[in-house]
This record gives structure tokens, C-alpha cells and sequence, in this order.
């Protein structure tokens, strides 16, 4: 770039065309991200800006009402929101590294193994994620059942009593949990596995030279290079348990009372039942920017070299 | 950065201007305006899977009306959208905020779909021009009364539904225990039923009946009638008070609970949240886990057909306001805003011609709902149908629920503390304490 | 070489995978099970019809297989001991068995419109996939490569938009695609699909390990910024690839809320809708359900298999000296 010598005037003027000259430069760079731009700005990025500013508003069918921040302090000061945040919030604490974890031990079980086992292996734990989780949920509120499901049939070998799993407020949100974390986190596994298919063998082989064992080499060179994924997948899921929703809607419909009420079940019905999109917006911008918040706490977390 | 920020925003504006420029458009294309001749035009129709004809086709019904319509009506055009019944409100919803709605729906105006906020919009239109005061006479008052808003009518009902107390009479025998003569009976009664209706029968020590069972569910009332026997109900007359926690009421409640708690006549699972588990819970023939449960219309038939039960249909018991008690709910077809006089006629003409006393018989007895329509009941559709005949016969007894603007929100206060008392968290007056406070909110916007 | 500490240790990993694999193929062998089940079989004990689709304790696999290898050996002795009439009646049995166990099948298919969304959802996954395999590769190929204004603003913005709420920007969604006028077209699954944002994060990770000193290498050799994708990028790339690809066809496949509202000609509905549509309102045959929601995991599985073979491990990176 420009000497140092070079007078400040002189700099301050030079530094509008640099930018320009590093578009211009890159516009190979703008040309590829062109497409997909085109297409998030018209069917994403517009539907999220308008979002936003509905949220200043009472939405009404034939134009709606300017409204500032009235939607926000509703927000604030329903005692709903609260019970809905404190449950979504320790279902995704519990949830996300549990799940993060257990993929990543599992693909590293996984990939050291002889094609064939891995191909069966990678095929039982991505499949079922082909099932919606309407389909699922269906499945594990059967499990749940009070008379015949799965769980309390185990515990009755134990000579356990029956457990009303999906209606005490005592169990009920833990059921949700142990639910999210025993289906198995199969996006992950299959990433993971694909990303050590990707580790060049020359560096296993380099460590091995070196005297490395197994573990060793699993814990200084896979784990610190699998950090993107590991990243992606603990923003991905932290992004999408603080909207979890089918779940609830299939099974519990947010009760017993409000033992496992959630943000986003709580929006869905201020816009679907209610009719107050205005409000439910607003409701999605704090949830917006409570997501945020934990999304930059994790990138700064799991930062890795650029 | 700033400058990359403020570039960015403004692209977004742009394209949002462009694109948010083309007008509300008109969903339907019209026709002809002229007065003399006849609309001409597309009408667009929402409508569920109803009974299946010879070919499995769910929508048969709709779709022969559709042509006989049309070849009544030249130049106009009627689509058939085929929409799943649990998605309809979500799918409405959209449209209506999206200003495409549909220009019939099989909605009423209760808010599970479509509620007074709307008509308050202006998104429903009237249709008092619809019928003469003499056609009306032909339909229930009660059915009429719940498409009635600010003294207009916003729909015309199709059906009613009520809810029944549903018995196995295969159970009843096995116990000896005499079902109520003629359906009625009152609370004691059905307790001492329940009592002996509860049994362990191959002596394991595990009890494998219960007497009774149902569930609590925000949207769903079959266990509401027994909060109202007493005398009590969620709202006073005029709408501006919480009644629930009243003695009447509390009493009631804490009545119907304790068949779980205090009793053991009623399973673990009363007052939870699984409908169909409950349901299969009283007709599989695989469970017959339970002997009694309220329902409402459909399970009728279901039981009749698809999980074929030895049953009876009876009143809810009476408390001690001595009269037998049961919640209704009312369908039929609601029209939505039209820009255009000529072709609200033409839709009004065709929610007509499907609402006739002929359809509603046709629909009474191929579909299993009560008519709406006096006439269509005259003509006797369940004669072979002891147990729909009898569950019209409640239609008498039917009580509306409040139509308040907020009655969803208020319902979802009720109903969430109410299953704290049937999982015994909480005592009725501890709970309907804590929903007072969250329908005084309501109430008071 | 493997030592005996090594083969135990095989055998424990083995053996634990294997618990696990159990454990999460459970609801999708329940989904295959139940679409199996019988549901009207004569019961000869209890002398009635039987439904084992909601038998309580339920039955952990489909019963028609037992019954009918039971028949079948009964109509073997019944030949043998000269009774024709017994072993057609047991012969019978067992043509009724399997016919009872297809019927979720056979009802389905019947329906003349399934046909029909089966090729809609599936086209349209495909088309998706393709889409989005080549759009967020190139984006993703930049956003982790390239240097450029405005880079991290865009990655971010990204990022932002998969933290709101899908249910909130449904209606205003839905009103550009009224006013794009593709309202009940696929155009309208389609575009909106193109637009997902969580591939071009995938991709964007995924090609961070790629060295930067193929991509100089490329350079100093001439190629063209396209080439240097096309030729050395996205073949380093096919794993996350292939990942992508699969989640992506999954995401399309099983999408169902927005389908529904968009589209109102039947012959347009993909899959999922269609099938709610023969759904009653109040309670729906679960054997039917689930035998919905086996067809409709088919051409998944088959995707996934087919993808899947480009997980392979240790691709070598030729021409780059460690």
C-alpha cells in the first residue's frame, strides 16, 4: 500500500478509491455471490426488514396502525414470555452441547471404521432424521403414554412406578429434553464424518511417526481442525432449539399449564390464534436479538483461525 | 462500514418499493359488471375431506355441487381448493393477513379459524341480505344466534355439534350396572356407575378399567359441561366478570378431579393432553380401558364404524341446578369480503345452494352432523340411528360458549390452570384464583 | 497390525455404536412396523376382528409374518394328512395376510393423485438441490476465501436472518409472492427454498480448510476465477457437497406448512399435503399415516445412499507439499 512517509492529507484522500478499487478488484467475488444474493434479498431479507417494522405496528387487514414500541413493553411485561423464555432457555442449554457432543464422539467412533461398517453405521444415524418430526413426535408421545408407552414399560421391569411423563409440570419439560437428546443428532454426525473425510491422511501419518496413540492424534489434530463444523453446528442448533415448536404443538400443547410453554410456540399463537402480528413480531425481534447475543458469544468461543 | 450499511439498506428498500408497488391485487377475476346480465366470473371455494364416495374421493361431494352450480349459472367458474382440516386455520390465517382470502370458507366465527377481530376488520361479510325472515325461521335459533355478531348474521350454520356422554354398554354389563333410563341421570348416579365401573379383572392388583376418563386442552370442551352443572360458567351475563371462581363452579371442578384424585375411579391420565390416546383409550377394542367419556358428534360415528363399540349416549349428569347441561358448537360457511356487489351475489347464491335442507340431510347422514336447519331435521335422518338420535335430542340443552372478542386467550387461561388441578398440582380455587387474574386483563380491554 | 487390546477395543466401539444405532433407528423401524401392521385380522382365540396397530401392550413387529409362516405350516400338515379343505382354508389365510399387511400401501396408491405429488416433491427437491449445491458453493467459496467490502456484513446478515422465527415471516413472504404473481405455482416452493441460507454457512465452513495455496497455485497458472472453482474447488469440496446436498433434498422433501398455504390446485400439492388431504378431520387410521410417512421416506433413503458414498475418507489433496 501507500509509504508511510506519505502526508496525512494525502492519505485521508486516497483512502475513497481504495475501496472502490477493491471492489473492483473482487468483482469476480460479487459475480458468485450474485445468485444467492439476488434470491435472499427478494425472498428473505425483505420478508425479515418488513417483519421488523410490522413490529412497530397493530397490524390491521386494511392498514395497519402506528403503534412505537407499544408491542415491545406488551413484551416485556407478559409474565408468558417469561415462562416461555426460562423453559426454552434450559431446554437449548441442556440440548445443544449435548448433542454437539454426543455426534462428535459418535462420528469419531464412526470414521476409523472399515467402509462397509461405516456406511451402515452413517445410514442408522442419518435415516431417521428423514422422518419429520411430526412423525416423530407422533412416535415419542406413544413412548410417553402413561398405560402402555415405551418408558414406563422399562421402568415397570425395574418395579418402578408409572411416570405421567408429558402431564406433571415437574417432568414435562425434562421429557422434551431427554426426547431432543436421544434422537439422535444425525446433520451432525454425517458433518463431522464428512469433515475427517476431508483431514488429510499425510497429517496422521506425520503423528504417527512422531509416536502419537490414537487418542492423541484424535485430540490435537481432528478436534481442532473439525472447529468449523463444530461451530456451525452449535450456532445451527442453538439457533434452532430456541425454536423449537413442533414438538410442542404435537404433544403438549405447551401444558400442563406452562411447564413447557416456548418462545416460539408463544409467537405462533399471538400471530395464528390471536391475529396480532404486530405483537407477535415484536416477540420475534427479542427473540432475534436474544439468539444474537449467544450466537456472538459462541463465535467469539469457538473462534478459529481466518 | 457505515457506508456498506446505509448502501445495503437501500438496496433492500428498493427492491422491497418495487416489488411492495403492485397493488393489492384482486384474487378472483371478474367479469361482466353489467346490472342486467348476470355475474360472470371465478368464485373460489376452501372446503376439508368429507365421506368417501366409491372411488375414495373425499372431496366428491363438493365437487358434484360445483357442477351443478356451474351449469346453473353460465360463465361462472368455481375452484375447489382441497385444504387438510388441521392445517385450514393456519393456511386462512395467512391469507387473510396476506389479503388473498378465499371468497368461501367452511369456518364459523368462534376464532378457531375466523373470529370477531376479523369481522370487526371487515374481512367477513354480512350475509343478512341472504335469506327472508321467514327462510331464517327454518334454522336454529342457537345456530343462528353463534353466527350472530352486533346483531348481523356473518355466516349460515350448517351443523350443529353437542357433546354427549359416550358408554360401553359391554362394560356396563359385565359390572351390572344399569345404564341411565333415557340417558339421564344425575351426578350421584354417575358416580356410584363409575365407582362400580372401575375394576381389576384378572385380580393382578393392577386396576384395568376405569370408569371414567377425558382430557383438558385449550379449544377443546367435552369436560366443560361438568363445570356447569352447579350453576356455574366462565363468564357472567354480560361478559364482564370471571364466574369460574365462584362456589358453584369451584365445587364442580374440584368434583370432576377428584374422580382421579380422592376416588381412583378415573386414570392417571384424566385431564392430560392426548385426545386420540383418550379416545382409543374407550374404543379400541384392543384397550376398552375406560367405561364412560364425553365426546362430541364425530366420535359418534366413529364409534359406529371405524372402531365399532356396543355404546349409549347420555346427558351429562345433573348437578344441582337440577337441569342437564351440554356445550355446542355450530358450523357452516362464511363468505369473505367481496370489492364487487354482482359477485357477492353470485357467492351468496352459492352458499345457498349448498346450505339447502336437501344438503344438510345429505350431510346429516352421510357425514354424521346434526342440520342446522329444522326442515333437515323433520325428515328424520338418523331414524335408523338411535345414538345420533338421541345426541340431537341434547341439542336442547346446548349452551354457547361466551363469544368474547378474547375468549381464545381467555379459554388458554382456564384451561392451562385447569390441568394443574387434574394433575393435582393445584386445587380448583387455587387455580381458577390464578386464571382470574390473567381473564381480568382480558376482560378489561 | 491389531493387537488383542485393539480388538477388544473394536468390539467395545462396535458394540456401543451399535446400542446407539438402535436406539435412533427405533421410531423410524416403529414408522415402517406399523405401515406393515395388521389391522383386521381374525383373531381365532378371541374370536373377533383384531387391529394390531394399537394393541396395548403394543406389538414390536409386524404380526403378519408370524401368522403367516404359522398358516403356512398348518396347510403343509393339512396337505400331507390329505385335508384339502383345511390347507385351502390356510392357504387362504395367508393371501388375506398379506393383503391386510399392504393395505396402508394399496390404499395409497389407489389414490390417482399420489402418483402425482410424488413427482411434484420430488422434482422440485431436485431442482432445489441443485440450485442451492451450486449457488452456496459459490457463495460459501468466497464468503471463506475471498477478501472483499462488505464481506462480513453479508455473512452476518445471513446469519441474522436464521434467528428469526419462520412463523412470523410467513405473511409478509407470503405477500411477496403474491405480488412476485407466482402464488399457487411451484415457483413459489421454489424460490423461496433457493433463498435458504444455512448451505452457504455450511459451505463457507467447510471450505475454510481448503489451502489457500491451491487456489494461489491456480492463479500463478492462469485460471480464470471460474475455472478455479469448478476445477479445483468443488471436487475438494464433495463432502460437504454431498452433505449438503442431502440435508438439502431432506429439507425440501419433508416441507409441509408452506406448501400448504401457498398452493390451492391439488394437482400442484407435493407429497406431505397431499397425503393430509385424505386425512379425516378428527382421527386419522395411524397405520395409514405411518404408511404415509414410509413412502414418503423411500426416494430419501435412496437419495442418501446415493450421496453418501462421497464421504470418503482421506481424499488426497495432490500436488501440495506438506
Amino acid at each position: 500500500m501507500k509509504p508511510v512517509h506519505q502526508t496525512a492529507n494525502a492519505v485521508v484522500q486516497t483512502k475513497k478509491p481504495t475501496i472502490w478499487l477493491q471492489m473492483k478488484k473482487n468483482y469476480s467475488a460479487y459475480l458468485f455471490l450474485l445468485p444467492k444474493l439476488i434470491l435472499f434479498i427478494a425472498f428473505i431479507a425483505i420478508p425479515v426488514v418488513w417483519a421488523f417494522i410490522i413490529s412497530f405496528q397493530e397490524y390491521k387487514i386494511f392498514g395497519s396502525e402506528w403503534a412505537g414500541l407499544d408491542n415491545y413493553i406488551k413484551v416485556f411485561k407478559s409474565d408468558a414470555f417469561y415462562d416461555a423464555l426460562g423453559n426454552t432457555f434450559l431446554f437449548t442449554v441442556v440440548t445443544v452441547p449435548f448433542n454437539v457432543i454426543s455426534a462428535l464422539i459418535i462420528a469419531s467412533l464412526i470414521h476409523p471404521l472399515g467402509k462397509l461398517s461405516q456406511s451402515f453405521f452413517r445410514g442408522a444415524f442419518y435415516l431417521p432424521t428423514v422422518t419429520s418430526m411430526v412423525i416423530v413426535a407422533m412416535v415419542w408421545r406413544w413412548m410417553y403414554n402413561y398405560d402402555f408407552g415405551l418408558f414406563n414399560y422399562v421402568l415397570g421391569w425395574f418395579g418402578i412406578e408409572p411416570l405421567n411423563w408429558l402431564g406433571q409440570s415437574s417432568s414435562a419439560l425434562w421429557a422434551l429434553i431427554i426426547m431432543q437428546c436421544l434422537i439422535p443428532f444425525g446433520v451432525g454426525i454425517i458433518l463431522y464424518l464428512a469433515s475427517m473425510g476431508s483431514i488429510s491422511n499425510t497429517l496422521y501419518e506425520a503423528a504417527t511417526i512422531d509416536g502419537a496413540n490414537s487418542f492423541q492424534k484424535w485430540y490435537r489434530i481432528t478436534l481442532p481442525l473439525l472447529k468449523p463444523s463444530t461451530l456451525y453446528l452449535v450456532l445451527l442448533s442453538t439457533i434452532g432449539s430456541f425454536q423449537v415448536f413442533t414438538q410442542i404443538i404435537m404433544m403438549t400443547g405447551g401444558g400442563p399449564g406452562t411447564a413447557t410453554e416456548t418462545l416460539v410456540h408463544l409467537i405462533y399463537k399471538t400471530g395464528f390464534r390471536d391475529f396480532e402480528f404486530g405483537f407477535a413480531a415484536a416477540q420475534s425481534v427479542v427473540l432475534f436479538f436474544i439468539i444474537l447475543l449467544f450466537s456472538i458469544i459462541q463465535f467469539r468461543l469457538l473462534r478459529y483461525d481466518d | 462500514m457505515k457506508k456498506w450499511l446505509s448502501l445495503f439498506l437501500i438496496s433492500i428498500l428498493v427492491v422491497g418499493l418495487l416489488a411492495a408497488c403492485s397493488k393489492k391485487e384482486n384474487t378472483t377475476k371478474d367479469g361482466g359488471e353489467d346490472s342486467e346480465k348476470e355475474w360472470t366470473g371465478t368464485i373460489t371455494v376452501w372446503d376439508g375431506p368429507r365421506w368417501p364416495d366409491d372411488k375414495d374421493n373425499k372431496f366428491h361431494w363438493m365437487e358434484s355441487k360445483i357442477k351443478e352450480f356451474e351449469a346453473a349459472h353460465e360463465g361462472v367458474k368455481v375452484d375447489l381448493v382441497q385444504v387438510p382440516w388441521a392445517e385450514l386455520p393456519d393456511k386462512l390465517g395467512v391469507s387473510i393477513a396476506g389479503q388473498s382470502w378465499p371468497d368461501v370458507a367452511p369456518v364459523d366465527i368462534s376464532g378457531s379459524a375466523v373470529s370477531i377481530d376479523h369481522i370487526e376488520q371487515g374481512v367477513i361479510e354480512s350475509v343478512d341480505d341472504l335469506f327472508t325472515e321467514d327462510e331464517l325461521k327454518d334454522f336454529y335459533e342457537n345456530a343462528l344466534d353463534a353466527y350472530t355478531f352486533d346483531g348481523k348474521l356473518y355466516g349460515v350454520p350448517n351443523s350443529l355439534t353437542v357433546h354427549a356422554m359416550l358408554l360401553n354398554l359391554d362394560l356396563f354389563e359385565e359390572r351390572g350396572v344399569e345404564p341411565p333410563a333415557n340417558g339421564e341421570w344425575t351426578w350421584d348416579e354417575f358416580f356410584a356407575a363409575a365407582e362400580k365401573l372401575t375394576f381389576d379383572r384378572d385380580n393382578d392388583g393392577k386396576t384395568d378399567v376405569y370408569g371414567f376418563s377425558t382430557y383438558i386442552l385449550p379449544g377443546y370442551y367435552e369436560a366443560w359441561p361438568f363445570f356447569y352443572i352447579n350453576g356455574g360458567s366462565p363468564l357472567n351475563e354480560d361478559m364482564s366478570k370471571f364466574t369460574f371462581t365462584e362456589p358453584e363452579a369451584v365445587e364442580a371442578i374440584q368434583q370432576l378431579a377428584d374422580l382421579k384424585l380422592k376416588h381412583n375411579v378415573a386414570p392417571e391420565t384424566l385431564g392430560g393432553q392426548d385426545v386420540g390416546g383418550t379416545f382409543q383409550a374407550w374404543a379400541n377394542e384392543e384397550q376398552r380401558t375406560v367405561a364412560m367419556q364425553p365426546w362430541a358428534t364425530w366420535a359418534i360415528s366413529s364409534a359406529q364404524t371405524k372402531y365399532p363399540t356396543n355404546f349409549a349416549v347420555a346427558n351429562y349428569p345433573t348437578g344441582k341446578s337440577g337441569e342437564p347441561v351440554t356445550i355446542g358448537g355450530v358450523g357452516g360457511w362464511t363468505m369473505f369480503h367481496q370489492e364487487d356487489e354482482g359477485k357477492k351475489e353470485m357467492v351468496g347464491e352459492f352458499i345457498k345452494f349448498i346450505s339447502t335442507t336437501d344438503e344438510q340431510f345429505t350431510m346429516a347422514t352421510e357425514y354424521g352432523i346434526f342440520p342446522a336447519r329444522k326442515s333437515a331435521a323433520d325428515m328424520d335422518p338418523y331414524k335408523d340411528n338411535p345414538e345420533m338420535k338421541r345426541a340431537q335430542e341434547m341439542s336442547s340443552q346446548v349452551v354457547m360458549l361466551p363469544r368474547h372478542p378474547e375468549w381464545k386467550k381467555i379459554d388458554e387461561a382456564i384451561q392451562t390452570e385447569l390441568q394443574l388441578v387434574f394433575n393435582g398440582e393445584k386445587t380448583a380455587e387455587e387455580a381458577m384464583k390464578a386464571a382470574e387474574k390473567k381473564v381480568n386483563e382480558l376482560l378489561g380491554e | 497390525m491389531t493387537s488383542g487390546i485393539q480388538k477388544v477395543n473394536k468390539l467395545i466401539i462396535y458394540v456401543l455404536l451399535s446400542v446407539f444405532a438402535i436406539v435412533s433407528l427405533l421410531p423410524l423401524y416403529w414408522v415402517f412396523s406399523t405401515s406393515l401392521q395388521l389391522s383386521s385380522y381374525q383373531d381365532e382365540e378371541l374370536e373377533r376382528q383384531v387391529s394390531y396397530v394399537d394393541s396395548n401392550p403394543p406389538k414390536m413387529y409386524p404380526v403378519g409374518i408370524t401368522e403367516y409362516f404359522e398358516h403356512w405350516g398348518k396347510a403343509r400338515d393339512a396337505e400331507s394328512a390329505g385335508d384339502a379343505e383345511a390347507a385351502a382354508y390356510h392357504r387362504d389365510v395367508m393371501d388375506y395376510i398379506i393383503e391386510d399387511t399392504f393395505s396402508g400401501f394399496t390404499t395409497l396408491f389407489n389414490k390417482n393423485n399420489v402418483g402425482i405429488w410424488f413427482f411434484n416433491s420430488f422434482y422440485i427437491a431436485v431442482v432445489v438441490t441443485i440450485g442451492i449445491l451450486l449457488f452456496d458453493s459459490m457463495a460459501g467459496y468466497v464468503l471463506a476465501k475471498k477478501r472483499f467490502p462488505g464481506r462480513n456484513l453479508i455473512f452476518w446478515s445471513i446469519i441474522a436472518t436464521m434467528m428469526i422465527p419462520g412463523q412470523v415471516t410467513l405473511v409478509p413472504l407470503f405477500i411477496m409472492v403474491r405480488n412476485f404473481g407466482i402464488m399457487d405455482t411451484h415457483w413459489a416452493l421454489i424460490f423461496p427454498d433457493l433463498a435458504m441460507v444455512f448451505g452457504v454457512f455450511l459451505m463457507r465452513q467447510f471450505m475454510h480448510s481448503i489451502p489457500d495455496e491451491l487456489i494461489d497455485a491456480a492463479k500463478i497458472d492462469g485460471a480464470s476465477e471460474w475455472k478455479t472453482y469448478w476445477k479445483i474447488i468443488l471436487p475438494l469440496a464433495k463432502p460437504g457437497l454431498a452433505a449438503l446436498g442431502i440435508f438439502t433434498f431432506m429439507n425440501v422433501w419433508n416441507s409441509f406448512l408452506w406448501p400448504i398455504i401457498v398452493l390451492n390446485d391439488a394437482d400442484l400439492y407435493t407429497l406431505p399435503v397431499g397425503l393430509k388431504t385424505l386425512q379425516d378431520a378428527n382421527l386419522a387410521s395411524f397405520k395409514l399415516l405411518m404408511s404415509g410417512a414410509a413412502i414418503a421416506s423411500i426416494p430419501m433413503i435412496i437419495v442418501f445412499m446415493m450421496f453418501q458414498r462421497h464421504f470418503v475418507k482421506g481424499l488426497t489433496l495432490g500436488g501440495v507439499k506438506e
